[in-house]
């Protein structure tokens, strides 16, 4: 097999924590609370069906192909030239999607702490980093996430801990106000975050305790919505109705912080910590494009890719948009419906025509990967 | 290119053998004077080796070899020479007389010249005697050694004062009095063509796990050097990654450490000839855990610990740290502390990142000429560092005084990490990180944290990744790791044993008032 390493379920739900997350509490909170509004705190809670649904599919897939990922079942579920199309389209969504966090990434150390720095230069030491962990394997990626992990939980807590004097629990009243639709609508960008759970197909193959793999992922889902939750609940008791008109609102509720005039101004460190869970993130993403492309070409080992694809990976985090604003607007609309396209609908047929071959006992993938 | 010229070279030599080579191989002969010459011819131009002939009982003639200063010529005269020239000694089989006469308590039948060779250098008189062909040799060696003394690098104030010394066997012994079970092996090897540096392996039968011993054999075994003088040469070839600034295995001067790792299960190396020992596998932490933290009541060595970390962090990031908020997040300095600080560095005409880098490696200097000076010439380097540097510097506005503030905090956090090997690597990832936070801020000295913590994720000691029970977490190695868990509740051993006799010691211990009526 391509990653000789082994992770276990448990380290696999903590590097999937900030892969959700660590960009999910810059836009996201003020994105829901446009459609939203009152009920923002609700739409993670729906949204993060397609996460539970998503852990399912995979690890239902990964059942079916047990020592494979999604590139390589793909395969062999619709046939070798499909699958390989299918594939590329994977790879490409991937790399696009990676993309989209390098910029994301980039807009927000740029915009507000260096802003004199040019966003190829944090992009790019960004791409080093990671590329020095996915040379490393699943294994580097999953120590190193449990060792950011706990920092970035820590950094929320303690934020959500100095901001409760100036929480106003009223503004979340009335509830569902207008019915359930609203935070319906507000729930849709965050799924399309949650899907991202498809991810977990180029890790299941490498568990060392497979059967732990759906206990672990939903717990991750769970763990990630009640953050989700938390967060927006705290933007919404802080900012009210007025939490869509900041661009990164948990950020602007950690200027809030001021603690005997000695704790203020700490919107530094939390961009340095947040900073760590990107880190994980890029990294997950970068390693499932990396060993993706690698099993997609039928190689043997996956590093020599890393460096070309890394500078592939800079050059399409500078074309996905041109400024922040565009960026934003492509999130709500198109990313939306090719996330969950990709991550959803697909991994279902997939699952569906797995389960017919299965059935019909065409051994074509099962012989030879038991 | 390098081995082509290498094996040239080795050809070279091998036309021209030494006397020595020449012989080493051959058994001995019958011929007792041919023995004698070929002994003599190998051993030409070594003038402290002594060449002793003499008659066993008057009659039998023999020869004696030792090594003037390491063999105990008192012992030899006593015990050796005097019993067997004595003319009434009746003289048939030389094995019964060494036997009935000699009272020495090893006596070795040696077969060929190379093991002739051995037992002379280390100190063994060989005594060769007339139509045998074989000789003998007798454990009397003895040579100067410096006494057991407190280790100087590894100061406790509670805990055993004694620490290794340069002799092999006094070290093994001292060890073994430690752990008196049959279960504490130790496997002896050599290493060195030229040195012959004896390397004893040791363990706990029982305790360690087997492939990780047979790792640590095969590694050593693959040595192939002319000579190794102290351990460190041997630890750069067993490294795992010999890249890393990290140290990857622990080295310790004092018995207890060395004694409490065994326990633990891993495997000590002790090389002849160095007070240090290397202690393989290791992890991160035990570069910040001193053998203090194991004697001292929990709660303070817990408490002694966190101090220990928190300072870790500091002496790699503070310099960097003040250098990012002085460059890039002023913001992040209450009002009067800014105001003050940037009324010191009104006169410095450099940047926070030059001054910075000026005081770092003026520290540095100090600090190693302090190390490597005279001890007498030594305080006179601290008064010119403290009074030049610390008090002239700022008043001459070339340096601000919050930068000596920063700078000797430093020095000082960095005085506290126990072992000598981690405060180096810590000392040198210091200035890429100085130039990381002068050039990125806040998000460079991140950026620079992640790639040491991903490096130090992919590192290993002999199998063991490096920042285990962290990543990957085990809930029970933490007890030892975040906190010190009282003795009593430390019943794990370390995960790497391979999960085989785990436990230390029972549960329930916890003492208490009642739980000394019940017996």
């Amino acid at each position: 097999m391509i990653e000789k390493s082994r992770i276990s379920s448990f380290q696999m739900a903590i590097m999937m924590y900030p892969t959700i997350l660590a960009t999910a509490i810059l836009l996201v909170p003020s994105i829901t609370g446009k459609f939203a509004e009152r009920d923002m705190w609700l739409s993670p809670i729906l949204a993060s069906s397609i996460g539970f649904l998503n852990v399912f599919l995979a690890v239902q897939l990964n059942k079916l192909y047990p020592k494979m990922t999604l590139i390589e079942y793909s395969e062999k579920i619709i046939g070798l030239i499909p699958g390989k199309i299918l594939g590329f389209a994977y790879l490409f969504f991937y790399l696009q999607t990676n993309g989209i966090v390098f910029r994301e990434y980039g807009e927000f150390v740029v915009g507000n702490f260096l802003s004199k720095t040019p966003m190829i230069v944090v992009i790019g030491s960004m791409a080093l980093v990671c590329a020095f962990s996915v040379r490393g394997g699943a294994e580097v990626i999953a120590r190193s996430a449990q060792i950011f992990v706990p920092l970035v939980v820590i950094l929320l807590l303690f934020i959500f801990i100095l901001l409760v004097p100036d929480l106003e629990p009223k503004n979340m009243f009335p509830i569902m106000d207008k019915g359930i639709m609203p935070s319906f609508m507000g729930s849709v960008v965050p799924a399309s975050w949650f899907s991202e759970y498809t991810l977990i197909a180029f890790l299941l193959p490498f568990l060392h305790d497979r059967g732990k793999g759906l206990k672990w992922g939903f717990i991750s889902v769970f763990t990630v919505m009640i953050t989700m939750v938390v967060t927006n609940m705290s933007a919404l008791f802080l900012f009210g109705s007025i939490t869509d008109s900041f661009t990164y609102p948990v950020m602007s509720a950690a200027r809030y912080i001021d603690v005997a005039d000695f704790l203020q101004h700490l919107e530094s460190i939390v961009m340095a910590i947040w900073v760590a869970g990107t880190f994980v993130k890029i990294s997950v993403f970068y390693y499932a494009l990396v060993l993706g492309t690698a099993q997609w070409l039928n190689m043997s080992d996956y590093r020599t890719l890393v460096l070309p694809l890394g500078f592939l990976l800079v050059i399409f985090s500078l074309w996905t948009a041109p400024n922040l604003i565009e960026m934003v607007h492509y999130l709500t609309t198109t990313w939306v419906f090719n996330a969950l396209t990709m991550q959803v609908a697909i991994p279902i047929l997939l699952l569906i025509l797995g389960k017919i071959r299965r059935k019909r006992g065409t051994k074509v993938g099962s012989t030879r990967n038991d | 290119m390098l081995k082509r010229s290498w094996r040239k070279s080795e050809k070279g030599r091998k036309m021209q053998k030494t006397e020595y080579e020449k012989k080493e191989q051959d058994s001995l002969s019958n011929s007792f004077n041919n023995n004698v010459q070929n002994l003599r011819d190998i051993y030409k131009n070594c003038s402290d080796v002594v060449f002793r002939p003499f008659f066993i009982a008057g009659k039998g003639k023999a020869i004696l070899v030792y090594i003037e200063g390491l063999a105990n010529t008192e012992e030899i005269d006593d015990n050796v020479l005097s019993p067997l020239m004595q003319e009434s000694t009746e003289y048939d089989d030389i094995k019964t007389l060494l036997k009935k006469r000699i009272a020495v308590s090893n006596v070795k039948e040696l077969a060929t010249f190379s093991d002739c060779v051995d037992q002379i250098s280390i100190g063994n008189p060989v005594i060769l005697i007339d139509g045998r062909a074989t000789g003998f040799s007798l454990d009397l060696s003895k040579w100067e050694q410096r006494s057991v003394e407190e280790p100087s690098a590894e100061q406790v104030i509670r805990g055993p004062r004694e620490g290794f010394i340069e002799t092999l066997q006094v070290n093994s012994s001292m060890l073994r009095r430690k752990i008196r079970s049959p279960e504490f092996k130790m496997q002896a090897m050599e290493v060195g063509r030229y040195t012959k540096t004896k390397v004893i392996i040791a363990y706990m039968d029982g305790i360690v796990n087997k492939t990780l011993l047979e790792e640590v054999n095969n590694r050593l075994k693959r040595i192939d050097i002319d000579g190794v003088l102290e351990s460190g040469i041997i630890e750069e070839f067993i490294e795992d990654n010999p890249y890393s600034p990290f140290p990857q295995l622990l080295t310790t001067e004092r018995p207890d450490v060395a004694a409490a790792n065994l326990l633990e299960g891993r495997v000590v190396i002790m090389v002849d000839g160095t007070p240090f020992v290397m202690i393989a596998p290791t992890t991160l932490y035990s570069f910040f855990q001193s053998n203090e933290d194991y004697y001292s009541r929990f709660l303070i060595a817990s408490l002694i610990r966190w101090l220990r970390y928190f300072l870790v962090v500091m002496s790699l990031l503070l310099p960097s740290l003040y250098v990012a908020v002085l460059t890039f997040h002023q913001e992040m300095l209450p009002t009067t502390l800014i105001i003050s600080v940037a009324a010191s560095r009104e006169q410095v005409p450099f940047p926070a990142l030059v001054e910075a880098l000026i005081m770092e490696i003026t520290f540095e200097a100090l600090r190693e000429a302090g190390l490597r000076l005279p001890k007498q010439v030594g305080s006179a380097v601290s008064i010119v560092g403290a009074l030049v540097i610390g008090e002239s510097a700022v008043q001459a506005g070339i340096i601000s005084a919050p930068m000596v503030i920063v700078v000797s905090f430093t020095g000082i956090a960095s005085f506290t990490i126990p072992r000598y090997s981690a405060a180096i690597a810590i000392r040198m990832l210091r200035f890429p990180m100085i130039f990381l936070a002068g050039t990125l801020g806040l998000l460079g000295i991140m950026l620079g944290i992640i790639t040491i913590i991903v490096h130090l994720c992919t590192l290993r000691s002999f199998g063991v990744p490096y920042l285990s029970p962290m990543a990957p977490m085990n809930a029970s190695g933490m007890k030892d790791v975040l906190i010190r868990a009282p003795w009593w509740s430390l019943r794990t051993r370390p995960h790497f044993t391979g999960g085989y006799n785990r436990y230390r010691q029972p549960p329930d211990q916890k003492p208490g008032p009642k739980k000394g009526k019940e017996k």
